[in-house]
């Protein structure tokens, strides 16, 4: 049996060059067991550079989930099955894309899972099992009514900034929290310009077709920017949008006052 | 609590044949990337004037797609903030950073040649400690039999070097995240292989790799203007 100071001993040993050997042969160092020259040469240099890992900034990292609902779900008030209704999300939104929410905070309960959730025109608690998984933006788009402009952030810095249109006194653009929910391109009508982008955000015009949400999106009629000059959606020139759209993703969130 | 790469077979697709696998969208999906096939036609690495061959690529990226999975599993539980003990919450933050390093450093050296990162639906298991311990310990016993299974298929001896070194590394955190789980960090003399098959169908029953949301189209708009 090999006791510890046995086990100390070799590892001395194996630390020591140019050991002996013993009386039956075996090597008593580590240098003395190799051969003189080494045939396999020097290990190869790994041919990945590895980075340094970078721990996500504590507490907020200036990243909002968002996920697609699965499937037609009720929002309720509290994280239970028989708490209040407060709304109704459809899985589809008038656009033929997917619906999707905003997640705003750690998921509750053990049994069932439910995740409280920011849909359109509501918050509540809905079942985890309801909603696809979740992505990630770190970007949140500012319009200012007054200032006539919309600042699109990335991780806090800005990056884009434009003079926009927005609703007349009769057909205010809404004010509030919302999001950017889809994201529209290659339709006909240049009255929308390039590129559209649909929001959770609902103007006063109710009866409006497809339920009167509000876009941002291009413009034909470049003339009448910055302005009060829509029925509730946020205007662009053809170029700024076009810019916004290779920098802003679906789920960013908006904050319009 | 069972604690092995069978805690992911959910669905006993593991104990089903490859043939009798049905296909669906996400597992086509992973047959482009896992196996590596959506990239081949790229040969050359990043590093200027290193060309690498189609066999080399095709385990990069695969190795690139669980590295995708396991860097996105650690990133949601730590955003998700539902860790209850704080050993939990250390553990995923450290191996959430270094799995976003292997993602990188993969990127990087496949350059143009990188799959695209899948979209991940990890159904409830970043949100429940108890299930996010079992997916852990299991990602990371695949994640280290999937790098011994390729390594040795590598033209490359750099590639093998930084294989190796990533294994090792895949090895500790499922120690790490044994003794988290309570069990055994190191239970048995020999850890075995996976193939790059077995290891495309145990990632295919979890269905944590879903297609994209659909969110973009060309269908007019009906804003209110």
């Amino acid at each position: 049996m090999v006791g510890l100071a046995g086990v100390v001993g070799l590892v001395l040993a194996l630390g020591e060059r140019g050991g002996t050997t013993t009386a039956a042969g075996h090597p008593t160092s580590l240098a003395e067991a190799l051969p003189d020259d080494d045939p396999l040469g020097p290990p190869p240099r790994p041919g990945l550079a590895i980075p340094r890992p970078e721990l996500l900034a504590s507490g907020i990292d200036g990243v909002t989930l968002w996920a697609p609902v699965l499937r037609a779900l009720t929002v309720r008030a509290a994280p239970s099955e028989t708490a209040r209704i407060v709304a109704r999300v459809t899985a589809t939104t008038p656009e033929r894309t997917e619906n999707i929410v905003l997640v705003m905070g750690p998921t509750h309960g053990s049994d069932r899972l439910w995740v409280p959730i920011r849909g359109s025109g509501t918050t509540g608690w809905v079942p985890r099992e309801a909603l696809g998984g979740y992505e990630a933006v770190d970007t949140r788009l500012l319009v200012d009514t007054n200032a006539l402009t919309a600042t699109l952030l990335r991780a806090d810095e800005v990056v884009f900034r434009a003079r926009i249109g927005v609703g007349t006194a009769d057909a205010p653009t809404p004010t509030g929290s919302f999001y950017v929910r889809n994201r529209l391109t290659r339709y006909r009508s240049a009255l929308y310009g390039p590129v559209a982008f649909g929001t959770s955000a609902r103007s006063s015009l109710t009866d409006w077709p497809a339920g009167g949400f509000v876009g941002i999106h291009g413009t034909n009629r470049p003339d009448l920017l910055p302005g009060r000059v829509s029925h509730g959606c946020i205007r662009m020139r053809n170029a700024d949008i076009l810019e916004l759209a290779r920098l802003m993703p679906v789920g960013t969130p908006l904050e319009i006052t | 609590m069972q604690l092995d790469i069978d805690a992911l077979d959910r669905d006993g697709a593991l104990r089903e044949t490859t043939a009798g696998v049905p296909r669906e969208t996400r597992k086509d999906f992973l047959v482009a990337t896992l196996g590596g096939g959506a990239a081949l036609a790229a040969l050359v690495l990043a590093e200027p004037g290193k060309a690498q061959s189609k066999a080399d690529v095709a385990i990069l990226n695969y190795a690139l797609t669980l590295e995708y999975l396991q860097a996105a599993f650690y990133t949601e539980a730590e955003r998700r903030k539902a860790l209850r003990t704080r050993l939990a919450r250390q553990t995923t933050r450290v191996l959430g950073s270094v799995e976003r390093a292997h993602v990188s450093a993969l990127r990087d050296a496949l350059g143009a040649a990188a799959v695209k990162r899948p979209s991940f639906d990890f159904q409830g298991t970043t949100e429940d400690e108890d299930a996010f311990i079992k997916t852990a310990v299991a990602f990371e016993d695949l994640g280290t039999a999937a790098y011994k299974g390729q390594a040795h298929r590598l033209d490359s001896p750099q590639l093998l070097a930084a294989a190796v070194s990533i294994h090792s590394v895949e090895a500790r955190h499922a120690a790490w995240i044994r003794y988290l789980a309570g069990a055994l960090p190191a239970s048995s003399a020999l850890d075995e292989p996976k193939s790059m098959a077995e290891t495309q169908r145990l990632v295919a029953s979890t269905g944590f790799i879903v297609a994209t949301p659909s969110t973009q189209s060309q269908e007019e708009p009906r804003f209110t203007g």
